[in-house]
């Protein structure tokens, strides 16, 4: 039952990266100057994110219900030793979420308000991203202490610290990466597109780049972590190949092959994903006083099996309708395939 | 502010808060799929203005109720790991069904939303019904989920650990039927009323009087028959209390002594030095009729409790007839109502009553639900786990207070603001 509910939560997680992390990605692209295609890329954003923001959000929801029904201890411990970065990602979330949909559904659409709406929605996306990603980092970084006497120890140093930052950023960059990929092929505005395929250039740099701090920052704090990245051949592989996909990810955008290039995109994420939680599997949870493993932790088996029997049933429910979902409301982009 | 109270705080705005939302959210979208089925069969225009507008004030609704209740998903952990760390494998079954529900409602929503040039008429119409089912769906889930913390079952508890978790047993625990009920039918009859009053009121400023009729009558007509129903179910629920929790509804009927023939008073204020009740009306008898159906039956004062476990009794009791006397008010205007709607005639002085009433239902929700949460008091988990033991370790609580208050009131504002703006510009159309 374990290995069932941890697939759901890889495949949850995942499709929040991939999809709820491109809206994030969105609103991140929106801090950027975009001079007079700004309204234009405003209006791409709306229709791209518009039908699905919701359903994508959903995905981190399930996660968290997962952990509390199925892994009550790991969800518990990371409630109280990352009090600060959680309580600082729901901010992001309340006021992203709001922020999006206000500006969309004013009824008085004027420039003053719906500039601050974008403001709003712009830091917020980049604010919870990046406390995304330190709570990522602080799964794995084993600083959690679980008998610290004083508040620093207890509450701060879990996730306070370069390698948890250069993840945030890490983060941050993979979102707005995989946004520019998406949005390429949700307009038939040429200097849109030029616009995008730009922004994807540079957040390509970027995630390597960054990505080469998360390991500079978790070697200079945390050599174990280091260390059990070169001792695992399937992490290190899979780092290799999601750097090397780069190379045809340019030769898809190139040749506009819009949905093999998500689909790279997406592989590249997926690939990241995987490898970073290989590092520390079947564990949920590094602590000082050893790891907190999914088995260990897991709920009584009659509650577990309730769970996987909610998630199956679920996702009967769920996968049509959200195929159907993107059917309405994608194909148009598909057609370029 | 002491850490406790801090948390205790913080949840409560955050309940208070995301009910309105999620009222809004898996009743208003029946109401709007009415008004569409009416433009559908009928292909009267002012049928569908009246969709348009109402989805718009349920795009900003649902958007501020999906997020106000991703963090209350948090804050179960974030104010009482202690709480979670046993209730999340006994009743996290609850939750992972509402987490479906949620999930349909937020694919619905996208499709009802955005879907208007890109289905077939009928089938859209049929994503915003969905939209409304699975709403409706997910509130049954969550209260019922709130009915095991009153009626704990599903587990037995042996030296502080949860053992035989039956996380079935735990859901259909023995509150979690009249509970979902209560909560379901004040939920239409809360919007019900807001909506409806809301159209009276722009109804009597004489503009576009026709759509506000349409736009009152239909949601009245959900309103009126949950409001005439509710004092029924309301009652069945109270026996149930009377049988689950007699602490509590000692505390709801400011009942000190145990007695036979227990009357019940009609206002008043309990004044728990002198353990006797103040300026009420006594009508001897029928709490234990209402209680038991039977004028002599014994009914549990608090004096059979310890004082430490009393719930707040003054809060209790006062929020208990704020929610019976709104409750009884609205029965009466929906059977008004709907003999009006016979008539279909419409004098000014009862659409004066209604908008007098926007606000009603909501604060009878409120009140009901300080109701349910402060009179478990000094328990989270009914004769299991008390809150002070929930309470989350992390100190200065009281940042995390000020933080998320000043989050939601700025939001209350914003949304309040939203749909003045919503308003004015229909108005404004109707003008022009």
């Amino acid at each position: 039952m374990v290995e069932v509910l941890l697939f759901f939560i890889g495949a949850s997680l995942l499709l929040y990266v991939l999809l709820g992390g491109a809206d994030y990605g969105a609103g991140i692209l929106e801090m950027l100057p975009a001079g007079e295609h700004r309204h234009a890329q405003k209006k791409v954003i709306n229709e791209a994110m518009g039908p699905v923001w919701e359903a994508n959000h959903m995905w981190l929801i399930l996660v968290v219900v997962i952990l509390f029904m199925g892994f009550p201890l790991v969800f518990t411990t990371l409630m109280t030793s990352l009090h600060t970065p959680m309580v600082a990602l729901l901010l992001g979330i309340v006021v992203r979420g709001c922020a999006f949909t206000f500006r969309h559904y004013d009824a008085i659409q004027e420039p003053h308000s719906q500039k601050v709406y974008t403001v709003l929605f712009a830091a917020s996306s980049l604010w919870t991203a990046f406390w995304l990603g330190v709570i990522a980092a602080s799964l794995n970084r084993g600083a959690v202490d679980l008998t610290a006497l004083n508040f620093y120890d207890a509450y701060v140093a879990p996730w306070w610290g370069l390698y948890p930052t250069a993840m945030g950023v890490f983060v941050i960059c993979i979102f707005a990466f995989l946004a520019s990929v998406y949005l390429v092929g949700e307009t038939v505005s040429a200097e849109l597109r030029k616009l995008f395929l730009r922004r994807a250039y540079f957040f390509n740099i970027a995630v390597m780049v960054s990505g080469g701090l998360v390991f500079a920052a978790s070697a200079f704090e945390n050599r174990y972590l280091f260390t059990a990245f070169f001792r695992n051949p399937l992490t290190v592989s899979m780092m290799a190949m999601a750097t090397l996909l780069f190379v045809l990810l340019w030769f898809f955008i190139r040749k506009s092959r819009t949905l093999l290039t998500r689909a790279v995109a997406a592989g590249q994420v997926a690939l990241i994903l995987a490898g970073w939680y290989l590092l520390h599997a079947p564990n949920a949870l590094i602590t000082q006083q050893g790891p907190i493993s999914f088995y260990d932790a897991a709920a009584p088996e009659a509650t577990l099996q309730q769970l996987v029997v909610a998630l199956v049933v679920g996702s009967v429910f769920i996968f049509p309708s959200l195929f159907y979902l993107l059917k309405v409301f994608k194909s148009d982009s598909a057609q370029k395939f | 502010m002491d850490d406790l109270l801090a948390a205790r705080a913080t949840m409560g705005f955050s309940l208070g808060f995301h009910i309105i939302f999620a009222a809004v959210g898996m009743t208003m979208p029946f109401f709007m799929s009415a008004a569409h089925y009416y433009f559908l069969k009928k292909k009267d225009e002012e049928f569908l203005e009246l969709t348009k507008m109402w989805m718009k004030g349920v795009a900003i609704l649902f958007a501020v109720g999906a997020v106000s209740g991703t963090v209350l998903s948090f804050e179960l952990g974030l104010l009482w790991p202690g709480f979670m760390k046993h209730a999340g494998a006994i009743i996290g079954m609850p939750f992972s069904w509402e987490g479906t529900a949620f999930f349909l409602e937020a694919v619905a929503i996208g499709l009802f939303l955005y879907g208007w040039k890109r289905m077939k008429p009928w089938v859209h119409w049929g994503t915003g019904l969905l939209v409304g089912i699975s709403g409706f769906a997910s509130g049954i889930f969550v209260v019922a989920a709130n009915g095991w913390m009153n009626a704990p079952s599903g587990f037995d508890w042996v030296n502080g650990q949860a053992v035989n978790i039956d996380p079935v047993a735990a859901m259909f625990n023995k509150a979690w039927f009249h509970q979902t009920l209560h909560m379901q039918l004040a939920a239409l009859q809360a919007v019900g009323f807001a909506v409806g009053g809301i159209h009276a009121f722009l109804y009597l400023r004489g503009k576009a009087q026709s759509l506000h009729l349409k736009a009152m009558k239909i949601a009245l007509s959900f309103g009126a028959v949950a409001a005439i129903a509710q004092p029924f179910v309301g009652h069945f629920a109270a026996q149930r209390v009377a049988v689950l929790q007699p602490a509590k509804l000692a505390a709801m009927e400011g009942h000190f002594k145990t007695e036979k023939g227990a009357s019940l008073y009609i206002g008043g204020i309990p004044d728990v030095e002198t353990q006797t009740m103040k300026w009420g009306i006594p009508l001897p008898g029928l709490l234990s009729f209402l209680a038991f159906d039977d004028f002599n039956a014994e009914v549990k004062g608090l004096d059979q409790f310890p004082r430490e476990l009393w719930p707040p009794v003054v809060i209790t009791h006062i929020s208990f007839q704020v929610m019976v006397a709104l409750g009884t008010a609205m029965a009466a205007l929906g059977v008004l109502f709907l003999i009006l709607l016979r008539k279909d005639r419409w004098p000014a002085w009862f659409l004066k009553l209604l908008v007098l009433f926007i606000p009603m239902g909501f604060v009878a929700l409120e009140a009901g639900w300080i109701v349910t949460e402060v009179g478990r008091q000094p328990w989270i988990i009914y004769g299991i786990m008390k809150t002070r033991d929930a309470v989350t370790p992390v100190p200065g609580m009281k940042y995390h207070f000020y933080l998320f208050l000043f989050v939601y009131l700025a939001l209350s504002f914003i949304t309040v603001w939203l749909l003045r703006r919503q308003i004015l510009a229909a108005q404004r159309k109707f003008e022009g």
